[in-house]
């Protein structure tokens, strides 16, 4: 594939706004191939409808995305894929009807040069097509242990293997950016930490920059190079994890504003009615 | 080599099983079974292009037969009024096709003609006519999400109808021989709204044959199931199981469900110039929402992605009536209809077959085994 061999991901100012609540507010962000960035943050902080303002599920109302320069904000999902960012989904969202290589295979239908005349006519490009998806599909089942499972429907294979079924059709697009979104929601610790192993791997093996949202802090802290903390969709804290860790506005997004002492409440409240 | 055969090979197939069909039953005086393996035919046309739009991209239309109409209309109008405006008399065909029936086989006869030549592009220009129009109406709601298509394709199927039957009386001459002038005499415009009322389009050329039946059945079902077998299809199958998940794999949704239903479209078109030319007359008001719901029916029992189910569930429904005699069983048809379809959804809940094909049945089978 003849892209930059760095590619860079800039957000700058992204806003998003459903009515009278501002979900996310004035988002940047800037990643380039090789760097794991980890996105945290409590529940309902914003962080998933950033990675859908930046796979074009939402436009944003302001601010701009570019990737390598190129304007992405307000392209569709599709177009923005073929740009060269690709997601998994908080909720897996596979192809639960077709087989596991059928799910990769969809994912590699921007690799196809012939048309639906050539498909249906049955012409060389498209045996050529064909033989170069499956073997490029076959290619990332086997790396992610899936090869053996290849004519199971995706909605047989176990949680786990569900998850590693996402990401391997989501680098079936052949990106440059990944979007992770909680890959590791609802795995027991072995599993969690084959899949660090994994994301280790793929951010070793591809060349890919990878953005990650997770809740589980033992997988961000042990693999991302980069936090970025966001609270009621504002980013309050950017830095390496053990900056993150010691931040104060951090701990008190997570765990409440510390308690005031009854001596000082009282006097806070002499002052207001005085 | 094996690109070629793969290439090639079917449609060969196709062209030998057409003309199978057509010597085997086509050429004796059976006009019964000439009849029922039209209709039959047709069925199988209309089910598996439904089955594109609705099994394959998941999207729900209900308004198939209106597409028929419209391709059945147009090759009316152009075998009828074309015929003796662009030839003076509707041109003769050859063997593959017959304009009264069996007298084309007589001896010496030609096999292929400029009548079959005129007829074949009738029927091609039909789909085309038919895909334009699926075009413009599954633009608007194939961009939505949702089931916008339905409802739109409802109101589709009913306008289609409620204008042909608003249109004006068939232009023909106070006798047979008389015809010829009157609709040399007649205007563009006569021309074009004489479609017959409500009483249906009748006079109409019967170039249809076995032959041209079962090849576009041939053609459509290799559509189809070349179609499931590429990059092309699994883009459309992934529509149908998520659309959102599929747009993130750089799908472009919009293109492709419109892609499917000009697809549909252009076969049904098809179907509607076999009726036309197979029967001599086509009716508006026959192709009516039922009719439409006919086909959803065939393809939901079938099971809804699947080209075999839905072949041989459009043979058992189409021909169980006419077992159970029709005089009978026409009355209590559409309460059957809505049995079956309960049966099946407590039964077989995702239809005959499923998503699947006849063959992966056996292939499972042997995975088992070994």
């Amino acid at each position: 594939m003849k892209k930059p061999t760095i590619a860079q991901l800039q957000i700058a100012g992204v806003t998003k706004r459903f009515g009278g609540l501002t979900a996310v507010d004035d988002f940047s962000l800037s990643i380039q191939t090789g760097q794991l960035h980890g996105l945290i943050g409590p529940n309902g902080a914003g962080k998933t409808t950033c990675f859908n303002l930046l796979t074009g599920v939402y436009a944003p109302d302001s601010g701009s995305i570019q990737l390598n320069g190129k304007r992405l904000n307000g392209r569709r999902a599709s177009a923005i894929t073929a740009a060269g960012i690709a997601r998994t989904f908080q909720n897996i969202r596979l192809f639960k009807d077709l087989s596991v290589l059928d799910n990769v295979r969809v994912a590699c239908h921007l690799r196809s040069r012939h048309t639906l005349l050539g498909a249906l006519i049955r012409s060389p490009m498209h045996y050529r097509d064909e033989k170069q998806i499956r073997l490029h599909a076959m290619h990332l089942l086997d790396r992610f242990g899936l090869a053996a499972r290849m004519d199971e429907t995706a909605d047989n294979l176990s949680y786990g293997d569900q998850r590693r079924l996402e990401i391997a059709r989501a680098l079936a697009t052949d990106p440059s950016i990944l979007l992770l979104d909680e890959p590791a929601a609802g795995m027991n610790p072995n599993e969690k930490s084959a899949l660090k192993g994994l994301i280790q791997q793929v951010l070793n093996d591809f060349p890919i920059a990878i953005l990650l949202i997770e809740h589980d802090m033992n997988v961000v802290m042990d693999l991302c190079q980069q936090i970025t903390v966001l609270d009621y969709g504002q980013i309050i804290a950017t830095g390496p994890p053990e900056e993150i860790q010691k931040n104060e506005k951090v701990i008190e997004a997570y765990l409440g504003a510390p308690a005031h002492s009854v001596e000082e409440v009282v006097k806070h409240d002499l002052q207001q009615e005085a | 080599m094996k690109i070629a055969l793969g290439m090639i090979l079917p449609p060969l197939l196709v062209i030998a099983i057409a003309l199978g069909i057509h010597a085997g039953v086509g050429n004796y005086d059976n006009g019964y079974w000439i009849n029922q393996l039209t209709v039959i035919g047709i069925a199988i046309i209309m089910a598996v292009s439904l089955n594109i739009v609705n099994g394959f991209t998941g999207q729900f239309s209900i308004g198939h037969a209106g597409f028929l109409s419209i391709g059945g209309y147009f090759a009316g109008a152009i075998l009828y009024y074309g015929s003796i405006r662009l030839f003076d008399t509707p041109p003769v065909a050859g063997i593959l096709s017959f304009t009264l029936p069996f007298e084309r086989f007589s001896e010496g006869a030609a096999w292929f003609t400029t009548g079959d030549l005129f007829f074949i592009a009738v029927c091609i220009g039909s789909g085309l006519l038919a895909a334009i129009v699926g075009f413009v109406v599954g633009l608007p709601s194939l961009r939505l999400r949702g089931d916008y298509l339905a409802i739109v394709t409802v109101g589709f199927g009913e306008i289609v109808r409620v204008l042909i039957e608003s249109s004006n009386p068939v232009v023909k001459g106070r006798s047979l021989s008389k015809t010829p002038q009157a609709i040399r005499d007649a205007n563009f415009h006569d021309l074009a709204t004489g479609l017959g009322e409500a009483s249906g389009f009748n006079f109409i050329p019967k170039y249809g044959s076995l032959f041209w039946v079962y090849l576009f059945v041939g053609l459509t079902v290799l559509v189809a199931l070349r179609l499931k077998y590429s990059t092309h299809g699994r883009a459309y199958l992934s529509i149908r199981e998520d659309e959102i998940a599929a747009e993130a794999m750089g799908i472009r949704s919009t293109r492709y469900k419109v892609q499917a239903f000009m697809i549909a479209a252009f076969f049904a078109g098809i179907a509607g110039a076999l009726t036309a030319s197979s029967q001599g007359t086509i009716f508006a008001s026959e192709l009516a929402f039922m009719k439409s719901l006919e086909f959803v029916v065939i393809i939901v029992l079938g099971g809804l992605g699947s080209v075999s189910g839905a072949v041989i569930a459009a043979i058992v429904l189409t021909y169980l009536p006419e077992l159970l005699q029709a005089e009978t069983f026409q009355r209590y048809r559409l309460i059957i209809y809505s049995l079956i379809l309960i049966l099946v959804m407590i039964l077989r809940p995702r239809g005959l077959l499923g998503t699947r094909e006849l063959w992966d049945l056996f292939r499972r089978k042997k995975g088992l085994a070994r």
